[in-house]
């Protein structure tokens, strides 16, 4: 059960980063269009924004929890 | 008890994480200039903020090590402890402003980095806490705590630096907005709710932030206990 936690506390992080890299890459590019309306122009910046905004929230939590399971498996090592 | 308080903290700690982030996506309105990109800010300007209090935590660790450390050798540890709690924990804070800004500013600035002072002073000064770090992990020896401490108060005078950088303007053009509070006419929060919600992030991650640091203080002693014992058992060998 211990393990199982723990490897949940390293697997967390990992899969958040995983997830902040695929919102950044799977925000729209600035020239996906050669000739774009405004209405499209819009539509992919609120896109992007959501995807970026997503993105940091995400990364804040990888980092955050990543540290926190660093920490946690120092203090199990002490144990032993 | 000990463990129920900080059971009970640890739960509250993460009611207001949840808390901050639901006034943070739900709660706080769009911006008129920027729309969503700008609740990046709910959670880079708390996170800044709240980092320099455990720069400063640091440095009065240090400070306190280099004052008692042929006095009162055991107090003079828990100073290192604090000393090296708070640096790990700015370092973690740090490295969050450090990437989320850039997410906003690709957005912003059409560019992930810019050479501006903002910018680079905080770059500089997670690079001098990564060097405290690298040296508190790699260094041995009886002086190595002393160069540490050393190390930490020259590495906080850059922390005034940061937060002055957008101050001035006029002799270091910056691109990075001016603070929150206290940054000029146009600073502050208009909105009651982006206030609300930048508010209630500030205290999460404040709580968050003490919480991990009593946890790394924890382990630093025990760190520190089982050194001692170590050291205790080759002498006798």
């Amino acid at each position: 059960m211990k393990k199982l936690a723990l490897g949940l506390m390293i697997a967390v992080p990992l899969a958040l980063l995983a997830w902040t890299a695929h919102f950044i890459l799977s925000a729209p590019s600035y020239d996906w269009n050669v000739n774009p309306t405004p209405a499209q122009l819009d539509a992919a910046a609120a896109l992007r924004d959501h995807l970026y905004m997503q993105a940091a929230y995400t990364v804040t939590w990888a980092i955050q929890l990543g540290y926190l399971a660093w920490l946690v498996m120092k203090w199990q090592a002490q144990k032993q | 008890m000990k463990k129920l308080v900080f059971g009970l903290y640890a739960l509250l700690t993460i009611a207001l994480l949840i808390w901050g982030y639901y006034q943070a996506i739900y709660v706080a309105p769009l911006d008129e200039r920027q729309g969503e990109i700008y609740r990046i800010f709910f959670y880079h300007v708390p996170i800044a903020m709240v980092s320099s209090v455990f720069f400063a935590v640091s440095l009065a660790g240090s400070i306190g090590y280099l004052a008692y450390r042929h006095s009162r050798p055991e107090r003079a540890q828990i100073f290192d402890a604090w000393a090296l709690a708070g640096a790990e924990v700015a370092v973690v804070y740090c490295t969050i402003i450090l990437v989320t800004g850039p997410i906003w500013g690709r957005r912003a600035w059409g560019m992930w980095w810019t050479w501006d002072a903002r910018l680079t002073t905080t770059l500089v000064l997670w690079l001098i806490y990564m060097s405290y770090l690298l040296l508190r992990r790699f260094a041995a020896g009886s002086q190595m705590q002393t160069v540490a401490a050393v190390l930490n108060i020259f590495g906080a005078l850059d922390t005034p630096i940061v937060y002055f950088s957008t101050h001035f303007q006029k002799v270091i053009p910056t691109q990075h907005p001016a603070p929150v509070f206290g940054g000029g006419p146009d600073s502050g929060v208009k909105d009651p709710r982006m206030l609300a919600a930048w508010g209630w992030n500030l205290a999460a991650w404040l709580a968050w932030g003490l919480l991990i640091l009593a946890l790394r203080y924890h382990v630093e002693r025990q760190q520190q206990t089982i050194e001692a014992a170590e050291a205790q058992r080759a002498l006798e060998a």
